[in-house]
């Protein structure tokens, strides 16, 4: 047997339509898993149903403006909140990791209760997915990490939960997406505190511009290699920014500058990633580049872990 | 044909649960302090892995013990639930001299019905901490790789086997093949 799509898809919108009464908003990063639990939702509720997407501050480039397109093809009801200013606000002078994603989380929920008060609506539906709750832990599970949409959940949340992906891994809801027509389907994975768990320290607009700049570099090198065949699209790929400064020459000047730390994985599910085998020229390519169009960045490394014993994300 | 996973709190319980229907089986995810009097019409159990020192804190492995007396049919332990099986039975677990996390091979030495149909070398994927030191009474040692030398067991009389590694990842080579032959067990035992 393998996964069967088009019964997941039957037994979750009859799931959805039984568990609202009445109004659902629906959290959408416009990534794989969020659409589309909002697809479902969307075809189980029609226009009691709101998606609403948060631009943090922390997204990609250009992604605001690819999640509204998104959204709109789908023909799924929505609103585009920026909220930039105030997820920067709060994580000033915060550097743990596990500090960042749960004032994250609390940040997400505050603005969904907020839509969701003047909207009418009293579920919310999110995209969770295995790995968001096996990672969080809970009772005998330890904690790997704080999922923004599960262990960054307030306790006294008023709203009530509706996660039809739940028992799903993301290949898993790939096939779903394909069945619905869902644009996004093959869409890399990208965390839902976004940019803030790839710089490694405090969360600053400047970092942000830094990591977002060389991660799009990264992308594109990547992407080119994968369409000329010279390397399989890895499961994931992006530029995470250290906090470690080291010494470089530019023009026969001394530089102290700062670092990036390249990440490419193969993997189905999630749980188990290797790194992927990124041909040297491809990888001196996006060394070239970042060390010369991203301002103050004179070093480039590549991240040889595995999962396990390293997670796919640094944070 | 119905098998359990027990829930010891592992990253990969609910992969194991996800191999098992996707061979087909009736499968479900129960926690690890269930009365045994609910596994009754159960064809087989996999006792997870899960985030427990065995050795430690055996109390978090909940019902594990009275699972591995009472239920009659086939038990495949995994990791912690190997380690489990291990120092329930007789023998010792204690944490490894060198810990195994990620890419490893083991290597077959003895045959047996779980390995059947597989090369005798191979890769998986491991994430321990601790070890099986000395295997308990009535078991064999079936497999080892080059830093833990008890990989995988099993009873010579009763259908309990326990691996080290871990078979319901992605990365670990033949892995849902190690199911299917589990399964198998579990078919000519009911």
């Amino acid at each position: 047997m393998t996964f069967d799509a088009k019964a997941l898809i039957v037994e979750q919108v009859e799931g959805i339509r039984k568990s609202v009464a009445g109004k659902a908003i629906i959290a959408c990063s416009g990534g794989v898993d969020s659409t589309t639990a909002a697809v479902l939702a969307s075809h189980a509720l029609g226009d009691r149903l709101l998606a609403v997407y948060v631009d943090t501050g922390l997204m990609r480039k250009d992604e605001t403006e690819d999640v509204a397109r998104t959204l709109k093809e789908l023909k799924v009801n929505h609103r585009i909140l920026r909220a930039a200013d105030e997820f920067f606000a709060a994580l000033r002078g915060i550097s743990d990791p596990e500090k960042k994603r749960v004032i994250i989380g609390n940040k997400f929920i505050e603005l969904f209760e907020r839509e969701a008060k003047t909207f009418g609506a009293d579920s919310l539906v999110q995209g969770t997915i295995a790995p968001d709750w096996i990672e969080s832990g809970g009772q005998l599970r330890d904690r790997i990490k704080t999922h923004h949409n599960v262990a960054g959940l307030p306790a006294n949340m008023k709203l009530k939960l509706v996660e039809p992906l739940r028992d799903l891994y993301k290949d898993e809801v790939r096939t779903v997406a394909r069945t619905l027509g869902v644009r996004v389907a093959e869409r890399q994975p990208f965390p839902g505190p976004g940019l803030a768990v790839r710089i490694v320290g405090e969360v600053t607009p400047e970092k942000t511009v830094l990591v977002r700049e060389a991660s799009a570099i990264v992308e594109h090198e990547i992407e080119v290699a994968a369409k000329d065949k010279r390397v399989p699209l890895p499961w994931q790929y992006f530029a995470v920014l250290l906090p470690v400064q080291t010494v470089g020459v530019h023009g026969d000047l001394r530089v102290y500058g700062q670092t990036i730390a390249v990440r490419a994985v193969d993997s189905i599910d999630g749980m188990t990633a290797t790194y992927s085998k990124i041909p040297h020229d491809v990888l001196d390519r996006i060394s070239i580049r970042i060390t010369n169009e991203v301002p103050g960045i004179n070093r480039v490394v590549y991240d040889v872990s595995n999962k396990p014993p390293a997670t796919i994300e640094w944070e | 044909m119905r098998v359990y996973v027990v829930d010891n709190g592992g990253q990969w319980t609910h992969r194991e649960w996800r191999v098992l229907k996707y061979l087909g089986v009736d499968t479900k995810i129960v926690p690890n302090d269930s009365p045994v009097s609910d596994l009754k019409e159960v064809d087989g159990l996999v006792l997870s892995g899960g985030a427990p020192r065995v050795g430690i804190d055996p109390e978090k492995m909940g019902k594990n013990g009275e699972y591995l007396d009472a239920f009659r049919g086939p038990i495949l332990g995994i990791c912690a639930g190997h380690q489990f099986m291990a120092t329930h039975l007789g023998g010792a677990a204690a944490p490894a001299k060198v810990p195994e996390f990620g890419k490893s091979v083991v290597k077959v030495h003895e045959p047996d019905v779980l390995f059947e149909g597989l090369p005798d070398r191979f890769e998986v994927w491991e994430s321990h901490n601790d070890e099986v030191t000395k295997i308990p009474p009535g078991f064999t040692a079936l497999a080892s790789s080059p830093n833990c030398s008890v990989q995988a067991m099993r009873h010579r009389d009763r259908p309990l086997f326990g691996l080290q590694f871990h078979p319901e990842v992605e990365h670990t080579q033949f892995g849902s093949d190690i199911f299917r032959n589990f399964l198998k067990v579990c078919e000519n035992s009911t």
